[in-house]
Order: C-alpha cells, then sequence, then structure tokens
C-alpha cells in the first residue's frame, strides 16, 4: 500500500501530463504582436503537433496568451479575462512590450511590466517574436508545467491584494467582481 | 330528482349565487365558486352511472341526457381541467375586477361544455352549444373594449357555425322526424347521397371551428390570448375538445357508413396537417407567450385532428390520448403564462427574462408540460405522438408523416422560446422583486405535471377509458393488441416498452448528475448570470444581453415563403368587400326623406316618359 | 438477479468502447484533417488528452441549476441511443434495449439531450449560448426531414419500425440496404452531414463568431461530460447507420470498418466545403436530400 504522498505524486505525474500535452490557448490580440499567431496554428509550423490549439472563451482555455504592449484600456478587459478562466490556468507575456514596455516604454496608456498586474509563467521576448519562438515558448510552458513549476495562479490568488493594489493604480474607475476563488 | 338533473341545478344555482355572493364577501364569492365547480364534478364521478339516461320535459319537448363510455371520457377532461382551473382562478383572479363576471361565465361554460357531453339529443346539444358560445364570447372580452374586435370575431365564427348546425339539425329532424342523435345515425344510410354528405359537412362546420380547424382557425389565436388566462386554460383545454368530440361522432357514425367517407376523412386529415404546420410556423413567429400558446393550441388539434380524422384504431388511441394530454399540457402552460403575467405583469418575452430561481417551481411545471408538448421520452407527449406516427405510417399515408413529423420537429423552436423566454437568460435587476407564484395557484399545476408525468409511464390508466369510449363507438377492444398498462404496440407488432426506458433514463441522468456534483464540489462555484465570458467586459447591472429579440430569425427566413399569405387576411378581404358592397347600398338608401322622395319623383317621370313602351 | 448484474456490467463495457471509438475518431479526424492541410497534426490520442486534462480541471463555474445538469441530459440522450442500437450482433457483452423501444422512440430519446442541453445554455445568460441553440435547433428541424423521409421509405419497405426487424430483413435477403434502397441511403447520408456537424454545418458553435456558441461558459467538468457524450452519440450514431443500411457487424473489427467508413464522408465532405448560414443550411436539407428522400418513399411505394 502506497502512503498518500507517493499516491498523490503519481496522480500529479499524470495530471501534469495531461495538462502538458494539451495546452488550449485564448489568443488575447492586444497588440501587434496577434499577427504572428495565424502563422503558429497552420501548417507552416503547426502548433497543434504539441497539443496547443485555440480556445474560443476564457472558460475552456488554458493560457492567456498577451500579444505585445497592453493599453491601459485592454487592461481592464484582460484582468476579467484572466479572472474568468478556470484553475489551472497559465499567463504568457508575448513580444518585448510585455517584458518592459519595449517600444512602447514612454508611453503614457501602455503598461509596461506586466507581472505587475498579472501572474506571468512564461515571457516570449522578441519584437516581433518568430513562430520559433513562440514554439519555444509555449516548449518551456509545458517543461515547466510538467516539473509541477507553473503556478502563476496560486501566486496570483495568494499575493491577490499587491495585484489588486497595482492594477487599480493604473484603473481609474474600477468596476469589477470580486475575484471569487 | 335524478343526479344529472341535481348537478346542472348546482351549475346554473352556482353561478347566479357566486355572481351575488361578491357583493357580500370575496371571500364567501370564491367559496361558492369552488364549490360550484368541485361539488358537482365529484358527484358526477361518484354517483352517475355509465349508460344512465334522464329525460327532462320542457314546453313539450322533450330532453335525453346520459352518459356513454365515451362522453365519460371527455368529462373527465372537462370536470378534471375544469377543477384545476377553478383552483387557479382563486389565486389569479385576486385582486382582480369583475369577479363576478369572471366566476359566472366560468360555472357556465363548464355546465354547457358538461351539457353538450350528456345530451342525447340535438336541441339540447344545441343550446348547450350556444351557452358554450356565449359564455366563452363574454369572456373573451372580459379585458375590455379593445378586445372587442377580437371578440366580435370570434363571436361571428362561432355564429357561422352554430348556423350551419342548426340547418342540419332542422333537416334532420325533417327527414327523420325526430331530434334524436341515435336515431339520427340510424337514419343516416337512408338519407339521400347529397344529405349524406351535406349533413356531415354542416355539422363539420360547426365542429371544425371549436376545433380550430384550418380554415376556421382565424379566431383562435385571438381570442385564446385574450381571455384572462385561468380561462384560457379551459378555452384551450377542454372547451376546443367538443370540437373534437362532436367530430369524432360525425366522422366514426356518419361518414364511416357510406363509400364517399374515404376522401372525406383524407381531406379532413390533410387540413389537420395543414394547419398543424402552420399553426407551428406562427407560433415561432410569436413574441408574446399568449399568442405562442394560442397558435401552438391551433397545431396541436392539428394533430389530435390527424389521429381522428384517419380513424383507425391506433390513429383514434392516439388523436383521444393527444388529446387529453393535450388538455393536460396547454392547461398547465397558460396557468403558468397566468402565473408569470401575475406576478410580473408582463407576458412578452423580450421583457421578461431570468425568472427561473425566482419562481422555480412555475419553471418546473412549465418544462414538464413542454418536454410532454416536445413529445419527448418519458413523458405522455411521447406516447400519443408514438401512436400518431405509428399511426400514420401503418395506414399509408406517407406524405402525412412527413408533414406532422415537420411541424412536431419545428415545435422545438417554439417550445425552447417559450422556456427561453421566460425563464432563462440573464437576470435583470428589473425583475429581482418577483416572488414564486401564490401556492393555490402552484398547487394544480404541479398536480397536472406529475400526471404528465405518470401517464407517460403508464399511459394504459387513460388508455382504458379511451379504449371503452371506441367501444362504444363500434370500434374493436384494442387491449393487449395495441395497448397495455405500459407498452405501445402498432399494427405491424413493433412496440415500445415504456417502465424499463423510464428507469434506464432515470438511473443515467441520475448517475452522471450525481457525477457532476460531485466531482470537484468545494471548487465548483455558482455565478450570477452577469458573470459571463463576453470578451472581458463586465455587463453593467442595468445593462441586459439576453437575446431575445427575433429570436427564430434564421429558421423563419429558411421558411418565409410559406408564412407570406395568411387567411385572416383573406377573410379581412372578403369583410372589406362587403363592407364596401354594404356602403353602396347605403349610398342608395340614405335614409333621407327627400332623396327617397326625388327617387319617387325620377320614378314617376320615368314611367310618364315610357308609358307608351311600357304598357 | 446474476443477468441483470451482467447487463449492467455489458452496459458498462458498451458506454466505454463507445467512449474509446468515439474519442479515437475524433482524434483521428484531427489527424487526418492536418494531413489533408499539409501539417504533421496532433497524434491520434490528442482527444484522450484533452478530454482528461479538462477532467483534471481545479474548478469550475456554473449559473444555476439547468446550466449544472445540461451534461447529465446530454448523457441519457447518448447513451439511451447506444443502448437501444445493436451495437453487434451475436454478442453478449453488448445487451441492448433494442426490444424496448423502435426508431420512433430512438429519434425522439436522440432530441432528448440538444433541449435539455440547450436549456442549460440558456441559463448561462450568454447571449452567444442562445443564438447558437436557435440556430442549432434550427438545423435540427432542416437535416431531420430528409432523415426521417428516408426511414420511414425503409419503415413500408420491409413492414417493420424496429431496428432489428430491418437488420433481420437484410440478413435475409443477403443485400445491404444501401443497395437495395439507394435513395433512402443517400438521403440519410446527407442528413448525417448536419447531423456530425462538421463544415459546411458547422454555424452552431462557430468559434470566432459565437465563441463556440452553446458551449460558450462551459468548462472543466462540464466540458469534460459533454466531450464525452459527444463521442459516444458519435459511435451511437455511426453503428445506427451502420446497423441500418450495412447489415450490422457480427464483431468488433468489421464494425469499426464500416463505421470509420461512413465516418469520413462527413469528415472529407467538411474538409473541402467551407461554412452555410444557417437558413441556407435549412434549406438545403429541403432540397436535393429532401428529394431523394421523396424518391425512396417512391421507390418503397411501386416496388
Amino acid at each position: 500500500m502506497m502512503n498518500d504522498k507517493n499516491s498523490q505524486k503519481i496522480v500529479d505525474i499524470i495530471q501534469n501530463w495531461a495538462r502538458k500535452h494539451s495546452i488550449w490557448v485564448l489568443a488575447y490580440g492586444t497588440g501587434c504582436g496577434a499577427i504572428e499567431i495565424p502563422p503558429t496554428m497552420t501548417s507552416r509550423y503547426d502548433a497543434e503537433r504539441l497539443g496547443v490549439r485555440g480556445a474560443a472563451t476564457p472558460r475552456q482555455a488554458d493560457v492567456l496568451l498577451i500579444t505585445g504592449y497592453l493599453t491601459v484600456k485592454t487592461m481592464k478587459r484582460v484582468i476579467r479575462v484572466y479572472e474568468q478562466m478556470q484553475d489551472p490556468k497559465y499567463v504568457i507575456g508575448f513580444g518585448s512590450c510585455t517584458i518592459n514596455g519595449g517600444m512602447y516604454y514612454d508611453s503614457y496608456n501602455t503598461i509596461k511590466v506586466l507581472d505587475k498586474y498579472l501572474p506571468v509563467d512564461v515571457y516570449i521576448n522578441g519584437c516581433m517574436p518568430r513562430p520559433e519562438a513562440v514554439l519555444s515558448g509555449f516548449a518551456q510552458l509545458q517543461k515547466r508545467i510538467a516539473e509541477g513549476r507553473a503556478n502563476g495562479a496560486q501566486q496570483y490568488k495568494d499575493n491577490l491584494e499587491w495585484y489588486r493594489a497595482n492594477q487599480k493604480k493604473i484603473i481609474p474607475n474600477w468596476i469589477m467582481p470580486e475575484y471569487n476563488w | 330528482m335524478e343526479m344529472i338533473h341535481i348537478i346542472f341545478l348546482i351549475f346554473l344555482g352556482g353561478a347566479v349565487l357566486t355572481y351575488f355572493a361578491g357583493k357580500v364577501s370575496k371571500v364567501l364569492q370564491d367559496i361558492f365558486f369552488l364549490l360550484s365547480v368541485l361539488v358537482p364534478a365529484y358527484l358526477f364521478f361518484a354517483n352517475v352511472g355509465i349508460g344512465k339516461e334522464v329525460t327532462l320535459t320542457l314546453g313539450g319537448i322533450t330532453l335525453v341526457w346520459g352518459v356513454n363510455h365515451f362522453s365519460w371520457l371527455f368529462s373527465l377532461i372537462v370536470l378534471g381541467l375544469g377543477s384545476m382551473a377553478a383552483i387557479y382562478a382563486i389565486g389569479y383572479m385576486k385582486g382582480k375586477e369583475r369577479k363576478g363576471y369572471f366566476y359566472f361565465n366560468f360555472i357556465l361554460s363548464i355546465m354547457a361544455m358538461m351539457g353538450i357531453l350528456l345530451s342525447l339529443d340535438l336541441v339540447s346539444f344545441f343550446v348547450f352549444w350556444e351557452i358554450m358560445t356565449w359564455s366563452s364570447y363574454l369572456m373573451t372580452v372580459y379585458n375590455g373594449h379593445e378586445t372587442q374586435r377580437i371578440g366580435i370575431k370570434y363571436f361571428v365564427f362561432s355564429a357561422i357555425g352554430a348556423y350551419a348546425m342548426l340547418m342540419a339539425i332542422v333537416i334532420v329532424h325533417h327527414v327523420a322526424g325526430s331530434f334524436m342523435i341515435g336515431s339520427m345515425i340510424n337514419f343516416y344510410p337512408n338519407m339521400s347521397l347529397s344529405l349524406q354528405i351535406w349533413i356531415p359537412i354542416l355539422f363539420l362546420m360547426a365542429f371544425g371551428v371549436k376545433a380550430a380547424l384550418m380554415p376556421l382557425h382565424v379566431w383562435a389565436p385571438d381570442a385564446y390570448s385574450n381571455a384572462p388566462m385561468a380561462y384560457t386554460s379551459v378555452f384551450s383545454g377542454a372547451l376546443s375538445k367538443m370540437g373534437i368530440y362532436g367530430m369524432v361522432i360525425v366522422l366514426v357514425t356518419m361518414i364511416n357508413q357510406i363509400p364517399q367517407g374515404f376522401w372525406f376523412r383524407e381531406v379532413i386529415a390533410w387540413l389537420g396537417g395543414i394547419t398543424a404546420v402552420l399553426g407551428t410556423l406562427w407560433a415561432i413567429k410569436q413574441d408574446d407567450a399568449k399568442k405562442l400558446l394560442a397558435y401552438s393550441s391551433v397545431a396541436q388539434l392539428g394533430y389530435i385532428i390527424v389521429g381522428i380524422a384517419i380513424g383507425t384504431e391506433l390513429g383514434m388511441l392516439a388523436g383521444l390520448f393527444l388529446a387529453v394530454m393535450h388538455a393536460l399540457f396547454k392547461g398547465t402552460l397558460f396557468m403558468v403564462t397566468g402565473a408569470v403575467e401575475k406576478q410580473t405583469g408582463t407576458t412578452n418575452f423580450t421583457e421578461v427574462t431570468g425568472l427561473i430561481r425566482k419562481m422555480p417551481w412555475t419553471f418546473f411545471a412549465a418544462l414538464f408540460s413542454i418536454i410532454a408538448l416536445a413529445g419527448i421520452p418519458p413523458l405522455g407527449g411521447f406516447v400519443g405522438k408514438w401512436m400518431l406516427y405509428e399511426a400514420l405510417i401503418t395506414s399509408n399515408h406517407y406524405l402525412l408523416v412527413i408533414v406532422i413529423f415537420f411541424s412536431s420537429t419545428a415545435a422545438f423552436l417554439y417550445c425552447y422560446k417559450f422556456l427561453f423566454g421566460f425563464f432563462l437568460g440573464q437576470e435583470e435587476k428589473e425583475w429581482a422583486h418577483v416572488k414564486e407564484a401564490p401556492v393555490v395557484m402552484l398547487v394544480p399545476m404541479i398536480i397536472m405535471s406529475v400526471l404528465m408525468f405518470v401517464l407517460g409511464t403508464f399511459p394504459g390508466l387513460i388508455l382504458k377509458p379511451i379504449n371503452s369510449g371506441l367501444v362504444d363507438l363500434g370500434y374493436i377492444d384494442t387491449f393487449k393488441h395495441l395497448w397495455n398498462t405500459s407498452i405501445i404496440f402498432n399494427a405491424w407488432g413493433d412496440h415500445v416498452v415504456l417502465q424499463p426506458i423510464l428507469y434506464y433514463i432515470i438511473a443515467i441522468f441520475v448517475f452522471f448528475a450525481l457525477f457532476l456534483t460531485w466531482k470537484g464540489h468545494k471548487t465548483t462555484r455558482y455565478v450570477t448570470t452577469k458573470d459571463i465570458s463576453s470578451s472581458g467586459e463586465v455587463p453593467a447591472e442595468d445593462e441586459n444581453l439576453t437575446f431575445s429579440v427575433g429570436f427564430m430569425q434564421p429558421f423563419l427566413r429558411a421558411v418565409a415563403p410559406a408564412m407570406r399569405r395568411q387567411i385572416d387576411k383573406y377573410y379581412t378581404g372578403i369583410a372589406d368587400g362587403l363592407e364596401s358592397l354594404f356602403e353602396f347600398m347605403r349610398r342608395i338608401y340614405t335614409g333621407n326623406g327627400q332623396t327617397y322622395a326625388v327617387y319617387v319623383i325620377v320614378f314617376v317621370v320615368v314611367v310618364l316618359l315610357f308609358k307608351s313602351v311600357l304598357f | 438477479m446474476e443477468t441483470v448484474l451482467m447487463d449492467i456490467l455489458g452496459a458498462v463495457v458498451t458506454f466505454l468502447v463507445a467512449f474509446v471509438v468515439g474519442m479515437t475518431y475524433g482524434g483521428l479526424s484531427r489527424k487526418i484533417t492536418a494531413r489533408v492541410q499539409n501539417r504533421k497534426g496532433p497524434p491520434w490520442y490528442q482527444n484522450f488528452i484533452d478530454a482528461f486534462k479538462l477532467g483534471f480541471k481545479k474548478s469550475a463555474i456554473h449559473h444555476g441549476v439547468m446550466h449544472h445538469l445540461g451534461g447529465a441530459f446530454l448523457m441519457v440522450s447518448s447513451v439511451m441511443t447506444l443502448m437501444i442500437v445493436p451495437v453487434l450482433s451475436h454478442n453478449n457483452w453488448f445487451p441492448n434495449l433494442n426490444f424496448q423501444g423502435d426508431l420512433i422512440f430512438l429519434l425522439y430519446i436522440m432530441t432528448f439531450g440538444p433541449l435539455g442541453m440547450a436549456l442549460g445554455a440558456g441559463q448561462t445568460g450568454n447571449p452567444n449560448s442562445a443564438i447558437g441553440v436557435t440556430r442549432g435547433l434550427s438545423q435540427m428541424v432542416g437535416f431531420e426531414i430528409p432523415w426521417v423521409l428516408a426511414l420511414v421509405a425503409l419503415m413500408i419497405q420491409y413492414h417493420t419500425t424496429s431496428i432489428t426487424g430491418l437488420m433481420a430483413a437484410q440478413a435475409h435477403s443477403g443485400t445491404w440496404l444501401m443497395f437495395s434502397s439507394p435513395f433512402a441511403f443517400i438521403a440519410a447520408v446527407m442528413a448525417m452531414l448536419g447531423m456530425f456537424r462538421y463544415s459546411p454545418f458547422d454555424i452552431v458553435g462557430a468559434p470566432t463568431e459565437l465563441a463556440s456558441g452553446p458551449v460558450s461558459e462551459n468548462g472543466g467538468k462540464y466540458l469534460f461530460v459533454m466531450m464525452s457524450s459527444g463521442s459516444v452519440f458519435t459511435f451511437a450514431k455511426l453503428t445506427l447507420y451502420v446497423d441500418l443500411f450495412m447489415g450490422g457487424a457480427d464483431n468488433l473489427l468489421i464494425l469499426l470498418v464500416k463505421t470509420f467508413a461512413l465516418y469520413l464522408i462527413p469528415m472529407l465532405y467538411g474538409m473541402t466545403t467551407p461554412r452555410y448560414r444557417t437558413e441556407q443550411a435549412v434549406r438545403w436539407f429541403w432540397g436535393w436530400p429532401s428529394f431523394f428522400g421523396l424518391l425512396a418513399i417512391l421507390q418503397a411505394v411501386i416496388f
């Protein structure tokens, strides 16, 4: 008879394996990066062979893909979408703009560091990142999921107040339902 | 004094007493009303034996009343639904004006229907038929002046039907020398061919109006939707069945006896089929629950007419079973609509949404009756539909079965529209105050839902009286041959065993319901209907995203050519034509003395001028 | 008692087989689509991974009781269909209830699930769901006409409304119904295109337009149940077609070959066609498919 810890470990491995090979992406086309998604998904690069597939609504999605710069106005919607996704969920920051603002580093209405507002699991660098880079980003995410290290959602839950404070700082009229899990 | 006489006396006395009791106390009025419906119902089922006949001589005419198995079946519909609707009406009419008027006409309608069913002679049949028409007409115009036009439409059609019937009765009396229905039937084979054809046609006109058979149905949608809902459940559920009752008698006892009868029945069956299709299509289009249900009633009566018109044993069973089911589910649906109307003040789908959490029991009743209406197992509607299809297929009506199937598949669209429009969709602040309907209204709905459920598994309970009624009419006994307590057969011996199917459905449903509930129950949350994935937007409190305007538009676009013509428009055209004719006549007969003087002068002048020619 | 237990065990086995086969077919369809589009495509077991992942989702939300039970309604419909359709002839491991229902019953129980599911979708309050439902129901009215025409043709030709009766008729005459009643087969296959909701009849859950329509508020376990139900239903429908038109199957291998051959029709047709609007789809079904259905009835009446 195995003890609980070991059986839990085996279950975790199976679960993570399934999660790793089935990644449903909600591609939130915030900026110019959205143009790199079609080539990634279609015949030339074919992300579906890795189990990566588009999802239509946040309820079904596993990964929120922030493609490029994120204006303050869009920020609110992105937060909403992220909070509507079901656990476990991951965020991929796509392009330089999500890392440090990129070419919009001095813009008044885009956010600079995505990590301050949403728990990013994997960043994909580049301006634009080519489909190869996007695929490698997904591979990186898969690796992290398999190792059980892609726990951004947990981080968000634990540090909700800090994230909320950051979010409220840039969004003036905050009318949002409470984050209820 | 015979029990049947006492029953009618209670009805009449109760109606008058109820009317005047309102002057004393509202509660007393309610009690009188309930008693004058429920007591006769109890007395009838407890004390009146089948096969009993009583006579009453009034002014030289002998009126004969009696019960046979067939009229007992319809009495079950009338008194059963009548009692339920009466209980419901107490809650529905609370706080409304002109309660005495409503109660009086309600009781009179029930009495008239019972009178029609018990009449064995044509005179009392006709008299009760007229009382029924009058009381239902008065109910149609209950809501005031705007409804006058609608009332007139209903009344004109009823009057045409009634005169047709009166004509037939006079002819029958002339040739047969008796007002008895039995002697008319016995004399029928000896009539001349033209009479053999015309008398059923005249009777069918009268019955077709009440059964809303196309093209005599145009009054139905308006009249059903404008009467108070507590009455409409009887109006659509039981009163229209009087037309079916008459039709069955005419079809079975008269038309079946002549060789031309086959074409008669084919024509009526096809009219029924077309009624079903058009009723369904128009029901899909309606945005008002009352109208939707009214058109749906027309369509459902179409199925019943198809069943009784093809006239095989299975067809008759199907038609009559559907008649009982229709009384149950359409009665319930009109009650549901009434409950929603009472609690929210409107029955428009584009205004009311998301009542499911506020009125759960009403939703439950609506769900059951919709499942029954759509004919989905394991509820009773399925049994009727199944028997109807099998009857059509086994009696070589291949195209009619497609027509009926189309109509009943398209019925899903308005079924869904009804449930979605009232109960599903986003919950709105505007309706946050809505409470569940009062218990007195809920109880009849729930009882009828449970009955539908029981009949879906044990249709034999109601097929037994239907069978006895059919045996009375001269059909063979079909017990164990076409039906058993919970098995239904077709003429080829294929069958559906309903009981295990119910258990399987329940087992599968419960298993997966438990699975869905148990799995991850700690992390499953209820969220409001405002918390939906709408492109990251948060709908504001007063922002309503429910999709309810132009609900079935894609389908309606596909069937648009079939709906371009409306029979109503032709009637309006005829009416307009007649009106202009009379207008022209009125220009001649102006009612002005001087004009008439001119006419006289002109006439004299003409006579003088042409006297050589004329004389 | 023992027979009841055996029946329950057999039902579970049937369900599992249907689940596995349906899921595999779904995966193969994705693979084949990918190959046609000159992609490598996901592995054939991708649908299993997706389903298990959905099952392993930690949290879930629902908008009320009808939404919560939508999947259960759907499952009733697909499992009942599976139980009514004879999976294999002469095999104890696949008991079925065919002696307790017939084709008309089957037609109606097949609509039980979609309607229950539609109620669930309605309760979410998401307008996309309701729009998807109206499209789905309209399309259903469309394809039911040729489908019923075909079935009625078969019924009147062989004077039976039960599936086993039709299978017996095929066994007796030695030819499959798809050859002896070709028009009925054509009409039924055309109706099948709509039943499987592949392109061009996939406007119901158009992902970019309606955000996947009726299921747009379902995630996690709810989507898992719906996906499983869809797989089981796919298998049940294909088996029904095989029973009706291809004489049934004696063992699992033959059944798989026949069902997969049938499954290729809507799949391959879907790859080559763009999407119809709802009213176009409905009218398409009332055009040529219904014409073939009428021909089938004519054939059944005359011969």
